[in-house]
């Protein structure tokens, strides 16, 4: 039943309908046109694309269970591995941030509460426990996990929240340990203990998919993995143009295929496409704020239910948040990937997100980025939810103004809960920033 | 009872062991290698905060949502609390205290070097092939603060004074239902091994007269430390009794003890040697079963979940440990508290009922 549920509602009825939907979205954006009223451009055409690939993806999730192992993974984690082994692959991090978008995440965030999770964990992880719980998720239903495997990279949260998977599906958790990188470069012991984590997914990961790794797939997966981060960034680093032609508003709305699709051709050559269209829109002068006065860095992850609302009073002010700290996690490890030693430098890879790094390094990032992407100022998302985050940005703030002379703005909210989140007292912060910036 | 109980301050442990001419380490919570740093010529004295210190100063680096232990502790080292010590080493317990070791190293930059320590989230053996050489680095770094590379005699001597004291430690908790003391006055004494010389704390834990405890209703701690002091007055005042502890400044650091050996493997091997852990990331079914079997050992009626405010580590597990321990019939009890140095009478009043329905 399940392999032809997976054959009529995904291959053979649901494919093609998200296709001819997105060919509905295209003619939509087509007929979009710039004006004065509208202090944005219209969305980049391959919206239509990157929705109709992240909506295939969560319609395969409702059918995959018994056609294909499934793994839910940390957004840090090493998938490649996974999907060399034919896995099915949920981030559930990815899946709360569609709820927040999708303004879903405030209930299931309170049914989590309701049984009995703290209000002052992380956002996500309530997200997901709540759609755990309550059965209700904006994508209809995820595949039940056969494997789990956290990656700390990101913090060590993801190990909280994914011992309680593991006690509520009874699967295996599989965890990658990355040591936290206070200093600029690992540890030799470091690198060798990632590698070996990496290593030890291998059997586990075979087991429960029942077949064999293959070196060689494994290697064209890197390599394809790799290729897609390296157009990610190159597509984020066309933000240097002036005046944009993205912002880091835009760059969160397409990251879902660098988190979710890494490693599939279809991703590299989603990207492809996207980098294309921004030369396109470079080419003829057109930046994705119509009047770009003043260029603005991002710190930690986005508002998600507030993405729309906040770029449109950003860029009626001129402001374009050009780039993000956030979206450039995906990219500025390309150049680390090596296929020919994957294992090797997918340790090294995983080890050194900017999450795993400490708040001097990630100052000296956010330094480097205000230069390179000739920033007028910074806003630093105070995130409630992300600690390892936001743990440093009073002092990296303060480092930011005095060292590079540009405004920075310590913004209080949450990643997925609005509860956190005052409207009111945004605004106002945000206002006198915008006054700083033409000061 | 033991009146006559004396443990002396943190202050004037540093300064007697600064007077011997031994070099001090501040140490946040909460897993560490004693006999390594003492190896090294260090003793370590434990920073829990402490309770009572504002927040201003450390709220200067940290948002309101942090830690209280993590803030609190920054404002005590900016406020001179941790002047003249040699070293402030912050062992990577959890996302907080990343951050603060993060802080204190790229920001705040205290005059006696921080040091960090990387504990594994797991058990594995490349867990502890990891810690060996985590532990290696660790040793580096203080030997480069003092100039000195332990002979084998300076680590049988180290290894010699903190099992003993360890030793003492176990035998501690072992001997609890035969010993005359107030929970406050026990541990108090459990606690001073959190800055006491190992010879100080094996006499100290020799000390306390035999006898019947006091009685009340038998209750269980979990939780990350029992400050301040004063809960087991007013647990005492409530007819409760703590019988057991889970605490990760208590029990939680009772560790198996190896003989002989490499000691670096001899301290990886004891490190993650301890009950199960949030923070070391074991299963959750695996530490509802320590609990439940420590509670039926020890006869306790329900468990008192003590936090600090946003401890994550803690948080996760509490719906997840209740269900568990509620299907064995035992009652779970979550309290979240500031380290302001008292308790809400909100708080105590949740305590109160608690007990209550334990009778």
């Amino acid at each position: 039943m399940s392999r032809l549920g997976h054959l009529l509602g995904y291959r053979l009825a649901g494919r093609p309908l998200l296709r001819l939907q997105r060919r509905r979205d295209e003619r939509r954006l087509d007929s979009l046109r710039s004006g004065p009223d509208r202090p944005l451009e219209p969305p980049l055409r391959s919206i239509a694309r990157m929705k109709e690939m992240m909506s295939g993806h969560y319609l395969e999730g409702r059918h995959a269970s018994g056609v294909r192992p499934v793994a839910w993974v940390t957004s840090g984690a090493s998938t490649e591995i996974l999907l060399t082994l034919g896995f099915f692959v949920i981030y559930p991090e990815n899946h709360a941030a569609l709820c927040g978008a999708r303004r879903r995440a405030q209930h299931l965030c309170e049914v989590a509460e309701d049984a009995g999770y703290s209000r002052d964990i992380c956002s996500y992880a309530r997200t997901d426990l709540g759609a755990l719980l309550s059965g209700e998720t904006p994508v209809g239903r995820l595949p039940r996990p056969d494997l789990l495997l956290c990656c700390t990279n990101i913090c060590q949260t993801v190990l909280y929240w994914y011992r309680v998977l593991a006690d509520h599906f009874g699967c295996p958790l599989v965890l990658v340990d990355t040591p936290f990188q206070y200093g600029p470069q690992p540890q030799p012991h470091e690198v060798a203990y990632v590698r070996r984590q990496l290593e030890e997914i291998v059997p586990v990961a075979e087991r429960v998919a029942g077949r064999p790794f293959s070196e060689q797939e494994f290697t064209a997966i890197v390599a394809r993995a790799k290729e897609a981060s390296e157009t990610w960034l190159e597509i984020l680093e066309r933000a240097r143009h002036r005046p944009s032609p993205l912002t880091a508003f835009d760059a969160f709305t397409h990251l879902g295929p660098i988190v979710d699709l890494r490693g599939e051709q279809a991703t590299t050559d989603y990207y492809r496409g996207l980098l294309a269209e921004i030369d396109r829109r470079i080419a003829a002068g057109i930046g994705a704020v119509r009047e770009e006065r003043y260029r603005v860095l991002w710190d930690n992850l986005p508002i998600w239910y507030r993405i729309g609302p906040l770029s449109q009073w950003l860029a009626a002010r001129g402001v374009n948040v050009v780039a993000s700290t956030y979206a450039h996690a995906w990219g500025e490890l390309a150049p680390l990937m090596d296929p020919l030693h994957p294992f090797e430098s997918m340790a090294r890879v995983y080890l050194h997100p900017i999450l795993n790094r400490s708040a001097g390094q990630k100052l000296e990032a956010m330094r480097g980025m205000v230069d390179d992407f000739s920033a007028d100022g910074v806003i630093l998302h105070s995130d409630r939810s992300c600690k390892p985050y936001s743990l440093g940005q009073i002092d990296q703030r303060d480092g930011l103004v005095n060292q590079t002379g540009v405004p920075a703005l310590l913004l209080e909210a949450d990643h997925n809960d609005p509860r956190s989140f005052s409207e009111e007292q945004a605004a106002s912060r945000l206002e006198a920033f915008v006054e700083m910036l033409g000061g | 009872m033991t009146n006559s109980l004396r443990c002396p301050t943190r202050a004037e442990v540093v300064a007697r062991v600064q007077a011997a001419g031994r070099r001090v380490a501040a140490v946040l919570p909460y897993h560490y290698p004693r006999a390594l740093l003492r190896a090294h010529g260090f003793h370590p004295v434990e920073v829990w905060g402490p309770p009572g210190v504002p927040r201003d100063e450390g709220g200067r680096h940290f948002q309101a949502y942090t830690c209280d232990i993590v803030v609190r502790a920054t404002s005590f080292l900016l406020r001179g609390g941790l002047d003249g010590v040699d070293a402030i080493l912050v062992p990577h317990t959890c996302d907080a205290l990343q951050g603060m070791g993060s802080v204190l190293g790229d920001f705040v930059r205290p005059t006696p070097p921080v040091l960090t320590l990387y504990l594994p989230r797991s058990r594995r053996p490349v867990d502890h092939e990891f810690l060996v050489a985590e532990l290696r680095r660790l040793g580096e770094a203080l030997a480069a603060i003092s100039g000195r590379v332990p002979a084998p005699a300076d680590w049988e001597a180290a290894f010699a004074a903190e099992d003993a004291a360890d030793r003492a430690l176990a035998d501690l908790y072992a001997r609890r239902e035969g010993l005359a003391v107030t929970d406050r006055e026990f541990y108090t004494v459990v606690r001073s091994r959190e800055f006491l010389p190992a010879e100080d704390f094996v006499a100290l834990a020799g000390s306390l007269a035999a006898g019947d405890p006091p009685g009340g209703v038998p209750v269980m701690l979990s939780g990350i430390v029992a400050e301040p002091l004063d809960l087991f007055d007013h647990l005492s005042a409530m007819g409760a009794r703590v019988v057991a502890d889970d605490l990760a400044s208590g029990r939680r650091r009772v560790y198996p003890l190896q003989d002989g050996g490499d000691p670096h493997t001899r301290l990886a091997t004891r490190l993650l040697g301890g009950p199960p852990d949030p923070t070391r990331g074991d299963p959750i079914a695996a530490r509802a079963r320590h609990l439940r079997e420590q509670m039926g050992a020890a006869g306790a009626r329900g468990l008192v979940i003590y936090d600090p405010k946003f401890c994550e580590p803690e948080l996760f597990d509490v719906p997840l440990l209740r269900r568990h321990l509620s299907a064995a019939g035992l009652p779970v009890l979550h309290v979240e508290v500031e380290l302001t140095g008292s308790l809400t009478q909100q708080t105590l009043t949740r305590l109160e009922a608690f007990v209550e329905t334990l009778r």
